[in-house]
């Protein structure tokens, strides 16, 4: 094994996610990323992670700063530039009876080991019965001007994956709950991480090594009577400042943030549709056959008779993600957008 | 006096590679029936009497045989569509393969692929074959980073054919297995096409063994005919493996004597060099030649092993007529873990008509 001769850190182990809270203890969503994968690494020797530059260098956002000094080399592994290969490799050694995590820089960059994980990855349970407990996480989305390499929201292409588990969490609680959770969890999970939101949200988040978020399960994160905002991921944050406008305008607003693409809570969403009768899907990823096209039609046929007006639909235009700020701005929805989305929505 | 004698004796044996008469008796029985096999199925599917495809292995048994009798049973393999032979070799039940054939619950699959898209994970350490080839190189570093890992003297091997070896997976499976020093032997089935084009089409070197080097391990090339020559340099490479000095290419050549599929009737391949092949390249009959030139079987024991070869066949196919198919209710079982379908006995309400 290609093994480093490492530095020891200044107090001979790595630094703990934990201390990377604030002075209130509070977490943001890249720390509680990192606690989450901290702690199930300490809980079972079987967790392990690989990818490029999460070593030495702490990984391209730095969610695993530190990890080589308390793990080592052998369970926090630098690859080569090789995305097939990293899944590939993470699937035998889970059927094997490891549990790898591995890391994408950018999510974006899944397209170069895309064989693997929607032929080799998703397809291989249902066929043979072999468990294949592999989490591969990525950063993903936009609104960060780093245009169309580095901006991808690929949920649908792995929603679209039959054997897949699909992540998405919007706050810092539900990161880390979610990434403990996809790793004790027997399946192929695709951990979607929102880079503008890594550092941007911050939360007071549990301590308890055992607190998971079930996969599988939306939230409410706003209650309200009048519109259902069903979202994900950084939207459900806009959503959310949307909101706050229209109370004011006597406007009761529901944001449902879906936090799980697969499996759907077409439960938590016809339940608020139940109740308020009008729904806005939003959603970051195209929205030609995006998640919220499943859920703008799960809502028509199941909830139909609730309906005091038509499901609308807010997402981004079927092109690449562009990089002037001028164009990354209409190609994605704005707080704005959603307000007046939500008004004609009201007013029907 | 003696020593000479005993030398002599040494010599004279050394056509065996070590192998005990019950040994070099299972090697000929296992090419048998993989022809035998090989030759029945196609029989089946071109009378309509079999659905789905075909991937024949014809003329390539000496170096499947040949690659997977020096691995152990909890060493894991990970081959392709073409390699049954190499599965059967691994100890597949023929019974079961022949019910996967036909889409019934007892095959390994469940119904759920079919052909020789099959493995057997549990039992035989097979890897469930997927058609993006080479998609298991990658995934046999993690199996043989499992091994290095926990310090078990255990070896993957992945087979593929010459096709694969120009995708950038092949490159990257072979690099990383270096980098990390990996358990691994990595067989190439050079059976001179890809489909339908010729290896000078695939790649630009005049062999694929030496683009080992560039990847600091041992490249082989082996003749396929020759199924002891097969057996000896793979016996190498995972003795090798095993001991922790990390992986090796095996290039095994032959020619595929069939289509790529059984739809394909391979006129692309020259009639001289088939011809070639099949009459003084036959891995089968050269070593069932062997055996009878040093006195291993007879008429009397050939006739016995075909016959049992036979009834084997027959067993199997009766077998997979009778075994049911999937219940339809089940469509949606075993994608998940949890939903348990994998761990329970499945439903056997299918029916046997189509």
């Amino acid at each position: 094994m290609a093994t480093r001769t490492l530095e020891a850190g200044a107090a001979g182990h790595g630094a703990e996610p934990r201390g990377k809270r604030d002075d209130d203890g509070q977490a943001t969503y890249l720390v509680a990323v990192a606690e989450g994968l901290w702690e199930e690494m300490e809980r079972d020797e079987r967790v392990f992670l690989l990818g490029e530059d999460i070593g030495v260098y702490g990984g391209a956002f730095k969610v695993t700063e530190g990890f080589i000094e308390r793990f080592g080399a052998e369970r926090v592994m630098d690859t080569p530039i090789v995305e097939e290969t990293i899944v590939g490799m993470a699937l035998g050694a889970a059927m094997e009876g490891f549990r790898p995590v591995a890391e994408f820089q950018y999510a974006d960059f899944m397209s170069s080991g895309f064989d693997e994980i929607t032929t080799a990855l998703a397809r291989y349970h249902y066929r043979s019965g072999v468990p294949a407990p592999v989490v591969l996480r990525a950063p993903s989305g936009g609104g960060v001007r780093a245009s169309s390499f580095h901006s991808f929201n690929p949920e649908p292409w792995f929603a679209h994956s039959p054997g897949l588990k699909v992540m998405c969490p919007a706050f810092p609680t539900d990161a880390k709950g979610l990434i403990k959770s996809a790793i004790r969890d027997d399946n192929p999970c695709v951990f979607l991480e929102h880079k503008w939101i890594y550092r941007r949200v911050k939360e007071k988040v549990p301590e308890d090594p055992d607190f998971l978020i079930p996969i599988g399960k939306a939230e409410v994160k706003r209650e309200g009577r009048d519109v259902t905002i069903v979202s994900y991921g950084m939207m459900v944050h806009h959503a959310l400042d949307a909101a706050e406008t229209l109370a004011q305008e006597g406007i009761d607003v529901e944001v449902i943030d879906l936090r799980s693409i697969v499996p759907l809570d077409t439960e938590a969403i016809l339940a608020s549709v139940a109740k308020t009768s009008r729904a806005v899907v939003l959603y970051e990823s195209h929205r030609f056959l995006g998640v919220g096209a499943e859920v703008a039609s799960v809502i028509a046929q199941e909830a139909f008779e609730s309906l005091d007006a038509p499901v609308v639909r807010l997402a981004p235009p079927n092109v690449p993600v562009p990089f002037s700020p001028a164009l990354e701005d209409a190609y994605l929805p704005q707080v704005t957008d959603i307000e007046d989305a939500v008004r004609k929505l009201s007013a029907w | 006096m003696a020593t000479r004698v005993k030398d002599k004796k040494a010599a004279a044996e050394q056509w065996r590679v070590g192998l005990s008469d019950d040994q070099l008796k299972d090697i000929l029985h296992k090419l048998k029936l993989c022809r035998y096999f090989d030759e029945r199925m196609e029989a089946l599917y071109r009378q309509g009497r079999l659905p789905g495809a075909i991937y024949s292995g014809r003329g390539q048994e000496g170096t499947h045989v040949g690659v997977v009798y020096p691995l152990h049973d909890d060493d894991s393999l990970f081959p392709t569509h073409r390699d049954l032979s190499a599965q059967l070799t691994k100890g597949l039940e023929l019974r079961r393969v022949m019910a996967q054939f036909w889409g019934r619950i007892d095959g390994y699959t469940r119904g759920r692929d079919g052909n020789s898209h099959i493995g057997d994970w549990q039992g035989n350490r097979t890897w469930t074959v997927m058609s993006h080839l080479p998609i298991a190189y990658p995934v046999a570093c993690g199996a043989a980073l499992a091994y290095k890992r926990r310090g078990e003297p255990r070896v993957a091997m992945a087979i593929c054919g010459d096709g694969a070896t120009s995708n950038g997976r092949w490159h990257e499976a072979l690099n990383v297995s270096a980098i990390f020093e990996l358990p691994v032997v990595w067989v190439v089935n050079n059976n001179q096409y890809a489909y339908s084009a010729p290896n000078p089409l695939e790649f630009p070197v005049p062999t694929i063994a030496e683009r080992a080097q560039a990847y600091r391990m041992p490249g082989v090339r082996v003749d396929g005919a020759n199924v002891l020559d097969v057996y000896q340099a793979t016996g190498e490479a995972v003795d090798r493996a095993r001991d922790g000095g990390g992986p090796t290419l095996i290039e095994s050549v032959s020619l595929r004597w069939r289509g790529h599929a059984g739809h394909d009737p391979a006129k692309y391949v020259p009639k001289e060099l088939l011809e070639d092949y099949m009459q003084n390249k036959d891995p089968v009959k050269r070593f069932e030649e062997l055996l009878r030139s040093n006195g291993v079987v007879d008429d009397t024991t050939v006739k016995e092993l075909d016959e049992r070869i036979q009834r084997e066949f027959e067993d199997g196919y009766e077998f997979a007529q009778n075994s049911p198919f999937p219940e339809p209710g089940d469509v949606t079982k075993g994608l998940w873990v949890e939903d348990g379908y994998w761990t329970s006995e499945p439903g056997r309400g299918g029916g046997t008509q189509t």
